[in-house]
């Protein structure tokens, strides 16, 4: 599902060149949940976003599905990850000026399913958030799990194949930590969609399948 | 979901929203404002003319079509050759001159006896006709808006007058004197700055301009039904040019402040930019929103700017009852598609700079 080749990334701060990856290859299974774990500044994010298709790589390869990145324009890599990525945040990143509604919909009409997607589908993946008392509710008015949970239900709405968590607990207590990765847990195995999930938290990698370490942008083990 | 997300960012933003659309608004009062003042006043002006009732209004070669703007440069004598041309029923010389005592007035100096006869005469209000040299007659739009009653003093052209009386607005000016009385004040004994012929036939205008043109042929001749059509601001010497660099301002007013705004928009809602390009919107869905958004404080401020537009007039002609501005349909839609071209054109770039950032770096801002 996503196949990884010596990628490296390096980003030029003013006249310095500062490698985030230096040379990663990594292998994930199509419905396989996958955690990447390792320190601040180990190149754990970097290699989240050029997967996503939202940087481009210095060098190396990343074929999702089949498809090299690397042969893709902006414009086709914005077209895949509207079809086959869901990306989750640490900070949620949702839209203030929306609803919780409005948010998990505004997926749907970039992906151009809005009309096509039915209600029962967008109902389904709010049932099992729980978050059908709390759609009228904007991220400001919503607690931080409640916030997470959106942010999920916007990242799968539209079953993407992938879905791509950056620290998704990162921002939440024990317990709101523990609801969240059970859910997406719950999505690896209802949904069968695969996961790459990135975290500092040893003990938050243990809900995956796999957990690779990251160190200075290399991986250690896959 | 876009118009939702568009009307949510303009709900939130609330002042930003507010500015953007008194801006806009500006720019269509601005427009329509210096288009209707100026139509309006050269209507009003040709409307009074056409009141005068004369079928043929005879002018030196110079003048202007804006009468008043001429002085008093042709021999009064030229009433008698025009008065033996067959069919030329009566033949009324008028001096012209402009009054700035109570805001900018034209001074028709009538012979009352020829004005009469082409006119039909005036119909009184207040008090009578003039008999003496000191006296001035105002039509009721300039005595309600100065509070002036028959028998009251007043002072035009820096001479103490007598208000002899108030007649029927519509015959040509709004002050009217005896034509040697301000012969006398402006030192032009035995001129005249217009001849307003009437026919008895208006059927025979063609012919006796005609014959006009033979008597006095480095004169304007105009057909009086012509005249209406030709008051337009592109036959009147440098107001074209004057109009077109007041619309140019309130447009420069409108892109600047537009571009000022959706480019700060951007700038406010870069993180959210990131996220969206993160979900897969494309540079086009991207554009298509803050082009949307501009539409939408665009509309609102056309709205707000027509409504604006027809409480401003309301309160000049309030303030200033003399004064006509035209709010035509033609210009409420023109100034609506320059309002909505210049903020389209100012939110462009901001638009195509928000499709230019960087996702990584835009998820990242604070």
């Amino acid at each position: 599902m996503i196949q990884v080749e010596n990628l490296r990334k390096i980003y030029r701060l003013g006249s310095v060149d500062v490698p985030a990856l230096r040379g990663v290859n990594l292998s994930v299974k199509e419905g396989e949940f996958v955690s990447i774990v390792g320190p601040s500044g180990c190149g754990k994010s970097t290699l989240l976003y050029v997967i996503g298709g939202l940087t481009a790589p210095t060098s190396g390869r990343v074929l999702l599905d089949g498809v090299d990145l690397g042969d893709l324009k902006e414009g086709q890599r914005t077209e895949l990850r509207k079809q086959k990525i869901g990306f989750i945040f640490q900070r949620f990143n949702l839209l203030p000026t929306l609803t919780a509604f409005g948010n998990i919909a505004l997926a749907s009409d970039i992906a151009g399913t809005l009309n096509g997607t039915t209600r029962s589908e967008m109902n389904s993946v709010i049932q099992m958030l729980g978050l059908q008392d709390r759609l009228k509710h904007r991220p400001g008015e919503l607690s931080g799990g409640e916030q997470q949970r959106v942010a999920i239900a916007r990242a799968v709405v539209n079953r993407p194949k992938i879905l791509l968590a950056d620290e998704p607990t990162g921002n939440l207590d024990t317990e709101n930590s523990e609801v969240v990765l059970n859910m997406l847990k719950e999505l690896n195995h209802k949904f069968r969609q695969t996961i790459l999930m990135i975290t500092h938290n040893p003990e938050v990698a243990t809900y995956s399948d796999r957990i690779v370490n990251m160190r200075d942008g290399h991986v250690l083990d896959h | 979901m876009v118009n939702r997300m568009v009307f949510a960012n303009l709900v939130t933003r609330p002042v930003r929203t507010l500015v953007a659309v008194m801006a806009i608004a500006v720019e269509v009062v601005l427009i329509l404002m210096v288009v209707g003042l100026t139509s309006g006043l050269l209507e009003e002006v040709a409307k009074r003319t056409q009141g005068v009732g004369a079928d043929i209004m005879v002018q030196p070669q110079t003048t202007s079509l804006f009468m008043g703007f001429t002085g008093a440069p042709m021999p009064i004598q030229i009433q008698d050759r025009l008065a033996q041309v067959p069919q030329v029923e009566a033949v009324a010389p008028v001096m012209l001159q402009m009054s700035t005592a109570s805001g900018v007035s034209l001074i028709y100096g009538i012979d009352t006896e020829s004005f009469d006869q082409v006119t039909g005469g005036f119909r009184y209000l207040e008090g009578r006709g003039l008999e003496q040299p000191d006296e001035v007659l105002v039509d009721d739009i300039f005595a309600h808006s100065q509070g002036l009653h028959a028998g009251d003093d007043l002072e035009l052209l820096n001479h103490p007058l007598r208000l002899a009386g108030i007649v029927e607005h519509g015959k040509g000016a709004r002050i009217f004197m005896k034509i040697d009385a301000l012969q006398d004040m402006m030192g032009s004994v035995g001129k005249a700055s217009v001849f307003f012929v009437k026919l008895s036939d208006p059927d025979h205008t063609g012919n006796v301009l005609a014959q006009f043109r033979e008597i006095l042929p480095n004169y304007q001749l105009r057909d009086m039904r012509e005249y209406l059509s030709l008051m337009t601001s592109s036959n009147i010497p440098g107001l074209g040019n004057f109009i077109n660099v007041m619309i140019g301002l309130a447009i420069s007013i409108g892109l600047l402040v537009i571009f000022i705004s959706i480019y700060s928009t951007v700038v406010e809602r870069t993180r959210e930019i990131g996220i969206l390009k993160s979900m897969g919107a494309s540079k086009k869905y991207i554009v298509n929103l803050v082009l949307r958004e501009t539409t939408l404080l665009t509309i609102l401020g056309i709205g707000t700017g027509i409504g604006l537009s027809y409480l401003v007039r309301s309160l000049i002609v309030h303030t200033f009852p003399t004064m006509t501005i035209l709010l035509t349909g033609e210009w409420m839609l023109r100034a609506s598609l320059i309002a909505l071209a210049t903020s389209l054109l100012g939110a462009s770039y901001p638009a195509l700079k928000a499709t230019r950032q960087d996702a990584i770096q835009a998820l990242a801002y604070e």
